[in-house]
């Protein structure tokens, strides 16, 4: 049987990688990591 | 009065660009660089992989300069003579004017100083590192044109049938910018799967990180489903996810034709074979020299023995056990002289921020800590609105940008499709952890995150025409953050 290499690294599951490149997800995704970069830029300046 | 900057990098052409801004027609600004092109360096990785061109992350800085009114002195600095001469106390910079013979100098005088060199790429501290040795880097695009010519030459070889080993990471146990290593070993993985011969190719990250996940910044935490995870979890899962293995703890002691030599933290010393290897070198300043006005060499007293600009920083040597955020500097005023500022990679830090940690043979094996990008930009910009007040009559600097009050925000490509990439989008408050003001883990828990998907993808080809746009200087330059 073949083994996983680094069994106990964590590894996403098969919903988590589609999430990845699913298109109506990452909009949304698009939005949020827009919206804490420019909480983090205001937040610095 | 005469504002003189030295680089034209992250750090000097903001500096530049907003002290130009700022200060209006009464004053003057110059540069004074050995490049007179601007390279937006993030990018560096995809022309490393070979889907841009080097004239896509780099542009003409001579017209942006002269449109602006900023003069732009073509060489490197050699001299700095802050008290200028016994006869004439004007402090200036000794310039080598590019492409001039090697024995001439240009005096370039200043009212304010700011120090945006930028580091020197030290291949030489590792025996047959770099392009001129045996291996690959995308420090600059022509050095990542490089790389993507010898990819393409790998590539071929695995379409010949051809094995290959390919090793991604640092060339020297002090090396800083694992960031962009890690950048460029994801995007080669997923370019290879792109061109069909991942099956063919065995690949392996070697760095001088303790943990995977270091970055240089003693690694991070992310709130993720109910704990609280180090990086290095994330990176060893990404890692794992695509088949790349991995060396910690490493320090390179030599590269011959196809092998890396390194020792490790306990001592051990081993090979690593490659066909392909992009290490990153370590960083010092660019050897600036400092005089006094009777000739007597200064240097010591402006500059650390790394070659960078001692600032507004506590140098006091310390145990690991005492560092605190406090340490780091604020205004990047030289304590020595307040007309002199550093910006960018350019300042010393005050210590490192990941954990230095030395191998039996004494080589010291940790992360150098990263200067690049955003907080680069910040410091520039914050230096120049200092300098501007501080010619309008302020007593002292008006601005602080330390980077233990300050977050970045960093977008890692994991491969380059529209649809099918990704990127680790994450950012870091503050970069510098404060374990007083966040017991713990040192940093703001709501304000560190990182996610992986392709929606971090968009967003850095978004920045990198924005970023673009803003150092060309085109119309709301200025209203784009750093």
């Amino acid at each position: 049987m073949p083994r996983l290499d680094h069994p106990y690294v964590p590894r996403p599951t098969r919903f988590t990688v589609f999430l990845r490149t699913f298109l109506p997800w990452q909009l949304y995704r698009f939005v949020r990591i827009n919206l804490k970069m420019l909480g983090i830029i205001r937040h610095s300046h | 009065m005469r504002v003189v900057i030295l680089g034209s990098g992250v750090a000097g052409h903001t500096a530049a660009a907003f002290a130009r801004k700022w200060l209006g027609d009464a004053h003057d600004v110059t540069v004074v660089s050995p490049r007179d092109h601007y390279n937006w360096i993030p990018s560096n990785i995809w022309v490393g992989v070979g889907l841009m061109r080097p004239e896509q992350v780099t542009f003409d800085l001579r017209p942006v300069y002269a449109k602006q009114g900023i003069e732009f002195v073509h060489g490197a600095a050699k001299e700095l003579h802050p008290e200028g001469t016994a006869a004439d106390a004007t402090p200036y910079v000794l310039v080598a004017p590019h492409g001039a013979a090697p024995d001439v100098r240009e005096r370039v005088t200043y009212d304010y100083l700011i120090n945006a060199t930028g580091p020197r790429l030290r291949f030489d501290k590792t025996p047959g590192l770099g392009p001129d040795g045996y291996t690959c880097s995308v420090c600059t695009e022509e050095h990542a044109r490089h790389a993507a010519q010898a990819l393409d030459a790998a590539v071929a070889k695995m379409r010949a049938g051809q094995r290959q080993r390919i090793v991604i990471g640092v060339g020297h146990g002090s090396a800083t910018c694992q960031g962009a290593a890690f950048e460029y070993i994801v995007n080669v993985e997923f370019e290879l799967r792109q061109r069909g011969v991942r099956h063919m190719a065995d690949i392996t990250w070697l760095t001088n990180e303790y943990e995977l996940g270091d970055f240089g910044m003693g690694g991070m935490h992310f709130e993720v489903g109910g704990y609280v995870t180090p990086s290095s979890t994330f990176n060893a899962s990404l890692f794992a996810e695509r088949g790349i293995e991995w060396v910690t703890r490493a320090h390179p002691t030599r590269i011959e034709p196809g092998v890396v030599h390194y020792e490790q933290l306990d001592g051990s010393t081993h090979t690593l074979p490659f066909d392909f290897a992009m290490l990153l070198p370590p960083f010092t300043g660019v050897g600036l020299t400092a005089y006094d006005r009777h000739g007597a060499d200064i240097t010591a007293k402006l500059f650390q023995p790394n070659e960078f600009m001692k600032v507004d920083a506590d140098y006091t040597a310390k145990p690991f056990e005492q560092w605190t955020a406090e340490d780091w500097p604020s205004t990047y005023q030289s304590p020595l002289f307040r007309n002199i500022f550093a910006a960018g990679i350019a300042f010393a830090p005050p210590h490192a921020i990941s954990q230095p940690r030395s191998s039996p043979s004494g080589a010291l094996i940790a992360p150098a800590p990263p200067r690049t990008g955003m907080p680069s930009a910040m410091i520039g910009r914050a230096v120049a609105r200092s300098v501007v007040d501080l010619i309008h009559g302020a007593p002292a600097p008006t601005q602080e940008a330390s980077m233990a009050r300050m977050g970045a925000a960093c977008v890692a490509s994991a491969g380059a499709n529209p649809f099918t990439g990704t990127a680790a989008a994450m950012t870091v408050f503050p970069i510098v952890p404060d374990y007083a003001r966040y017991p713990g883990f040192g940093r703001d828990l709501k304000r560190t995150f990182g996610e992986i998907g392709l929606a971090g993808h968009w967003i850095k080809i978004i920045l990198h025409h924005l970023f673009l746009y803003k150092a060309r200087l085109r119309p709301g330059w200025s209203l784009i953050p750093e």
